[in-house]
């Protein structure tokens, strides 16, 4: 496990996605369900429309994020969000809050990650792919 | 010992009336013995729904309060000599009955009756927690629309979480196959995409549902309608049997029959 992460910190620089404070979550998140966490979330599940999820450190989706997500919500502007499938109503990062582009319709059907790079929130492909395998 | 469901979709207007309505003539039709229970109190709609307005005497609430025997309020439907309504009170509101005596009554006519159908009011409030108190099972109905499909996921949430109704079934009402083919309505695959629950069956957009409910009558009696073809296979499939989902792009005029017969599909 620990040699996993490393090669994840390796390849992605995604060194602080490791970290002791992290719960996870085995549902779905739907509708009007709102899930705060003074660490990183980890869901396995989906973040449907009308769902929050507000996380001081990191939030990874094993699904499809639909909802609103809030990563780094105390100002950690280190904080990422990865999702399976990035859909999100809005997505806030620190004190960045972005929303897709309105004429925006499709999404690539790949797992990505959004940051903050040079103060602007930037949404890339995930590789998928661990060195190794 | 029959069985508790609940009917319910968070947004109005979606069907809920029509579907318990008409789950219940089919489940009567099949021959099992049926009550329906119009938890809507201060907006009953069943009644009207069903065509037995006129006959109500006591509801719900009468039963509750002990004003009457639960017997006394039980209205025998004019088709089906196994179906039965519990009508709502339209003069009081939904505070005037407790989750709890919810719990009870359906207990009551539980040992009565193979199924307990509930058609639950709108929204997420004290009307509805009334409605699902009782209840061992829940159907959640919606329309391919976002705002009906995001009320949906609301429900299914409040209701595993809350009520501990895990596993709630869906139907889809009111799809238009031909605007799905278009690419201008949320398909079977989106809504069940969002959901994420099992679908129970999906009713195609059908104006004999319009004509049927304003005479009082459900639509499931009519045997060419393709809603009632719906709703019937519905119902067998509560009873456990498997009914594969009909075939929607069955439907249409004269165009689509030539451009079948044209091969183009």
């Amino acid at each position: 496990m620990k040699a996993e992460a490393t090669e994840l910190e390796l390849s992605h620089g995604l060194a602080h996605l490791v970290d002791d404070h992290t719960i996870l979550v085995r549902r779905t998140l739907r509708s009007g369900q709102r899930l705060c966490y003074n660490g990183n979330v980890v869901i396995l599940g989906d973040v449907n429309p009308g769902a929050e999820v507000v996380a001081a450190g990191n939030v990874i989706v094993m699904g499809v994020l639909r909802g609103v997500v809030h990563a780094g919500a105390n100002g950690n502007e280190e904080a990422v969000v990865l999702a399976f499938r990035l859909r999100p109503t809005q997505l806030r990062i620190a004190g960045h809050i972005t929303r897709p582009p309105d004429d925006e319709t499709t999404a690539p059907d790949q797992p990505e990650v959004a940051r903050i790079r040079d103060g602007v929130v930037t949404i890339e492909a995930f590789p998928g792919w661990l060195p190794g395998r | 010992m029959g069985e508790v469901v609940v009917i319910t979709s968070g947004k109005g207007g979606v069907g809920k009336t029509t579907a318990t309505a008409n789950i219940g003539a089919a489940l009567a039709g099949f021959g099992h013995k049926v009550v329906l229970v119009d938890a809507d109190i201060g907006l009953r709609n069943l009644d009207v729904v069903l065509g037995l307005e006129n006959r109500i005497v006591y509801h719900l609430v009468d039963v509750v309060r002990g004003r009457c025997r639960l017997r006394q309020a039980l209205i025998k439907d004019k088709r089906y000599d196994n179906l039965f309504l519990l009508p709502a009170a339209q003069t009081e509101d939904k505070t005037a009955v407790s989750p709890e005596q919810m719990r009870e009554l359906c207990a009551e006519l539980q040992e009565e009756f193979e199924w307990v159908i509930v058609d639950s009011p709108a929204g997420i409030e004290q009307g509805f927690r009334n409605a699902v108190a009782g209840a061992q099972k829940a159907i959640v109905i919606t329309t391919p629309e976002v705002a009906a499909v995001r009320d949906a996921d609301r429900v299914i949430g409040l209701l595993a979480g809350e009520f501990d109704l895990r596993d709630p079934k869906l139907v889809l009402n009111r799809i238009r196959p031909r605007m799905v083919r278009y690419g201008d309505m949320m398909s079977i695959e989106d809504v069940i995409d969002i959901l994420a629950i099992e679908l129970l069956g999906v009713v195609p957009e059908d104006e004999q549902v319009v004509v049927a409910t304003n005479r009082g009558e459900p639509v499931v009696q009519d045997p060419r309608s393709r809603s009632g073809e719906a709703f019937r296979n519905i119902a067998r499939r509560m009873k456990g049997e498997a009914v594969p989902l009909m075939n929607l792009d069955r439907e249409g005029g004269w165009v689509e029959k030539l451009r079948r017969l044209m091969g183009f599909k």
